[in-house]
């Protein structure tokens, strides 16, 4: 049988994803944008389940499927996603959408230059499209939809177009990827998520629960100048990749320390430039740091004080760079209090100021939100809250910064969180609130003026609620 | 890689025999006598190759002053190697020299070797502070000819400062005169009213006579000081909640202090109510007699110089007081990264390739006039920091060049990365670098960069670092490895 007798039979196993979604407007976050359509593929899985990319149905508020050859829509829900790695699992809400269809395998990893074929409903027309193409290389690649993680991921030729994602990539009769994205620019270049990522996530939500991929919170850089090897006790030529800084949790587990150099990690050899060897292909070795599922240890053999050593690191998942990341489905967190509208700093609100978001007027929203908890992890703020908007009213039209403004105190609290901001404003005493912002500039707002504002302030504005916390 | 996008234009004058026709002044004066041509070769450095040198050509205008000086702004004349004056439009160059030059009050005076050179020339005179506004005309040089252009006056502003340059009053006139920005002359009637500095799109900013000359009578006198400046922050205290916090009684005045400086005696939270007995009003301005509404940041500079006392009248805990001011020198020498060092080579030390420069004004410029956005986000946020008593100025590893010596430490990770310490030294200083580097650690030279670098340990071989630097010297064609103040 040729390596593609079998993808025309297991193309009736993928489906299309119909798309309403909508997305929140961060710097007005009790409001939301208009609804978009839009569409991907997906296809079924052992369980009763349709597996697709978690950026085909973020934020979405109705999900419907279309079967092979079938008119019919069928009402589906999001199970388990995954932003990280852009994967999600859909239930079908409709009974009998299984019926005839035959629940497609999880392969592996299929190597450089071996055939793979694309299938799924890309823009362009309304059928089912099937690609042929090679797997190109195979390294770690930042994920765009979360953009601010790395994973495995596979280039091919094949054609990977809007709509084809959350469609699989055949091998003989295996599902040897789910397409996910392209690069503007590139011709002839699409990108699936390998069978690895795939099984990680599926194993992560067998009990019922996504906990996401553990972080080891590690800086790990190439150890090839001879000096350095020499200083560290080892050969020029030798292998193993140093451990160049940590994160302030990995300090504080004390597990891991600077100037380690990782000799092996998850039975992997690490070379002096940082990668391993996974199935034929050098990939960056912190591949091998997203195998473990949460609260596992993994294994690595350690250059330390000139002497090999092994230890076992427990691999949690961290939230703390949460924000600087795209951020999904759970609709901003907010407070406004007489007319100020309160949000935590995040990636998603800094993207409101324009594609320049990175100029001057925002600097220290850009090194708070990136910069400090590496540099000054004393002085960081849990979840630093930004001045986002100020709905004007005779109350707080005197207030001269009007919006974009990091908050550092309020009635002489350290705000921490948005929590933090809440009780400050609700629980103070005085006659007058007095604010303080990041650039040290100063507000104030008189007390009983405003909670006697706030009702009407809401009104005027239609907002439904003051918080959502 | 970054592209380099500080193309510096040299300009040209373009010889035209166009005609001027649009003179409709009814001046007597004929300004042939009183303006002359400069033609500079200075060398310009590039602050990330800090051992490269350029010659750059460039042309502006001087003004003829008393006692055989000219007077022209102080741009383009850092680290010149040869001035070139010529009077009447045409003919014969003449050597010139700076007799005294300022590059915070962007002014130079000039002056000429061969007696000669003054015959027929007629020094200006600068109109008062009442004569700034009406029937401005721009006065150069073009293709031999004298060109006049209108000019519209449009305002009174204290300069910007990009960097840290001290405050100073600069008049706004729009004219459609091209290119200008070299010293043109601005006149009124037979009077100068200044020179003009910059012209952004239709807009020149021009220095006022009355500034000019204020400085040209205390550096006759030898008593010129240079310029002071407010080194605190204030925000505008146009929220009367605020003002009713500090319980400021009577109408809402003043603005508040918000960072006080480390050299005088305001301290945070200070309400300033009158400068040099000037109210000064909630959004920061106060009514000038010569110039209107302007900020009160050039009270730091109207008449008074570094040095100079200034009174406050502010609001401290519940109590009007009277406070003096010493204006301190307009150095910013308490910030992080270091002003200008105009008419200074550029500084740096190159260890077995790695190329190790101070943070300065004119290294962060190197990006380009948007420098802000286009150089590294983490060098650009030093520029708003004061310095420490531990870490008066910054050291970076701006690039690598490439040899065996330092592979490993080549890549895009180990560029622009502020240096914490050098074998166990603290390094503020170029100076602490090299003195640092005289004492490996067994065998090994240790760098260690400022926590949250892209790359936080650099470790080189101390025994093979002098045959490596003649290599990395020879190869690149450097013939200093280092060059420090």
């Amino acid at each position: 049988m040729g390596a593609f007798a079998y993808s025309a039979e297991m193309g009736r196993s993928v489906v299309q994803v119909l798309v309403y979604s909508q997305t929140p407007i961060w710097d007005a976050p009790w409001r939301n944008n208009p609804v978009g359509a839009s569409s991907g593929s997906g296809f079924v899985i052992k369980g009763n389940r349709v597996m697709t990319n978690a950026h085909v149905v973020g934020w979405a508020k109705q999900i419907v499927l279309r079967r092979f050859q079938d008119p019919r829509p069928w009402l589906a829900k999001v199970e388990h996603i995954s932003h990280e790695c852009d994967l999600a699992i859909l239930k079908v809400e409709t009974p009998g959408f299984f019926e005839g269809l035959d629940s497609l395998s999880i392969g592996e990893l299929p190597k450089v230059q071996s055939p793979v074929i694309t299938c799924g409903y890309p823009s362009g027309g309304e059928q089912i499209s099937y690609t042929r193409g090679v797997v190109s290389r195979i390294e770690m690649q930042n994920y765009v939809h979360i953009g601010n993680k790395a994973f495995l991921s596979v280039q091919t030729d094949a054609a990977i177009n809007p709509g084809n994602s959350g469609g699989p990539v055949f091998q003989g009769d295996k599902v040897v990827g789910v397409a996910f994205m392209g690069i503007p620019g590139l011709e002839n270049t699409g990108f699936f998520i390998p069978p690895s990522v795939i099984r990680h996530f599926l194993t992560d939500i067998e009990d019922g629960e996504y906990n996401g991929f553990p972080k080891a919170g590690v800086r790990i850089v190439s150890l090839q100048n001879p000096a350095y090897r020499k200083y560290l006790g080892l050969e020029a030529t030798g292998d193993g990749a140093r451990i160049d800084s940590l994160a302030d949790y990995t300090e504080k587990d004390g597990i891991l320390k600077t100037d380690d150099v990782i000799l092996e990690v998850g039975g992997h050899r690490v070379g002096s430039d940082g990668t391993i060897l996974l199935k034929g292909n050098r990939v960056y070795c912190t591949a091998a740091f997203q195998e473990p599922q949460d609260g596992e240890k993994l294994k690595m053999k350690i250059w330390r004080n000139r002497k090999e050593i092994d230890v076992a690191v427990p691999m949690k998942v961290r939230k703390e760079e949460e924000n600087t990341g795209n951020l999904y489905d759970a609709p901003p967190r907010y407070y406004i209090y007489a007319g100020l509208v309160f949000t935590p700093l995040t990636l998603d609100y800094v993207k409101t100021f324009g594609r320049n978001w990175r100029n001057v007027a925002n600097l220290e929203m850009v090194y708070e939100l990136y910069y400090r908890k590496n540099e000054k992890p004393e002085s960081a703020r849990k979840e630093p809250v930004v001045l986002a908007a100020t709905l004007a009213h005779p109350v707080n039209a005197d207030i001269r910064l009007a919006s974009r403004a990091m908050i550092d105190n309020i009635n002489g609290k350290r705000i921490n969180s948005l929590e933090d901001l809440v009780d400050a404003l609700e629980n103070n005493e005085k006659e007058q609130h007095l604010i303080k912002f990041g650039s040290g500039t100063i507000e104030s707002l008189d007390t009983k003026k405003a909670k006697q504002a706030h009702k009407e302030i809401l009104e005027t504005y239609s907002i439904p609620s003051d918080r959502r916390l | 890689m970054t592209a380099i996008k500080n193309i510096f234009i040299a300009f040209t004058l373009v010889i035209s025999s166009q005609v001027f026709g649009q003179n409709s002044d009814t001046a007597k004066k004929d300004w042939k006598d009183s303006i002359v041509l400069l033609d500079i070769t200075r060398n310009n450095h590039n602050f990330r190759v800090p051992w490269d040198k350029r010659a750059q050509s460039v042309s502006k205008f001087g003004v003829v002053l008393e006692n055989k000086e000219l007077i022209t702004t102080a741009t383009g004349l850092a680290n010149h190697t040869l001035i070139r004056i010529q009077k009447g439009g045409r003919g014969k160059w003449t050597n010139g020299k700076v007799l005294w030059i300022d590059y915070q009050a962007n002014l130079a005076v000039l002056g000429v070797e061969n007696d000669g050179f003054w015959n027929n020339l007629t020094p200006v005179k600068f109109a008062d502070s009442k004569s700034l506004k009406e029937n401005l005309q721009v006065i150069r040089w073009r293709g031999g000819n004298i060109e006049k252009r209108a000019a519209e006056f449009s305002r009174f502003t204290v300069a910007d400062a990009n960097f840290n340059q001290a405050p100073r009053i600069e008049l706004k006139a729009s004219s459609e005169i091209e290119g200008a920005g070299q010293a043109e002359l601005m006149v009124s009637g037979d009077k100068v009213v200044g020179l003009v500095a910059s012209k952004i799109s239709g807009t020149c900013s021009v220095i006022p006579a009355p500034f000019i000359e204020d400085v040209i009578k205390l550096r006759k006198k030898n008593n010129y000081k240079g310029l002071g400046y407010f080194d605190f922050v204030w925000q505008p205290a146009s929220n009367p909640a605020v003002t009713d916090y500090f319980k400021l009684s009577g109408e809402p005045r003043g603005v508040l202090v918000i960072k006080p400086g480390k050299k005088t005696p305001l301290k945070l939270h200070d309400i300033i109510l009158e400068v040099d007995g000037f109210p000064i009003d909630i959004q920061g301005d106060y009514l000038d007699p010569d110039y209107g509404h302007v900020i009160m940041e050039y009270l730091a500079c109207r008449h008074k110089w570094a040095g100079d006392v200034v009174s406050f009248k502010i609001w401290r805990d519940g109590s009007i007081q009277d406070i003096e001011f010493k204006l301190p020198k307009a150095d910013f020498s308490d910030n992080l990264v270091a002003d200008r060092p105009n008419d200074v080579e550029p500084t740096y030390l190159i260890v077995g390739g790695l190329v190790f420069v101070p943070l300065s004004a004119e290294f962060l410029s190197s990006w380009g006039g948007d420098w802000q956005r286009s150089a590294p986000f983490r060098l650009v946020f030093y520029n708003n920091q004061k310095a420490k008593k531990d870490q008066k100025s910054l050291v970076v590893l701006s690039l690598v060049l490439p040899d065996f010596y330092n592979i490993g430490y080549q890549q895009r990770s180990s560029q622009n990365i502020v240096i914490e310490k050098a074998n166990g030294e603290m390094i503020a200083t170029l100076e602490d670098l090299a003195k640092a580097i005289e004492s490996p650690k067994d065998g090994f030279h240790v760098f260690e960069f400022k926590k949250g670098s892209t790359l936080k340990k650099i470790i080189l071989d101390a025994e093979k670092l002098s045959e490596a630097n003649q290599r990395i010297a020879k190869r690149y064609g450097i013939s200093k490895l280092q060059k420090l103040k």
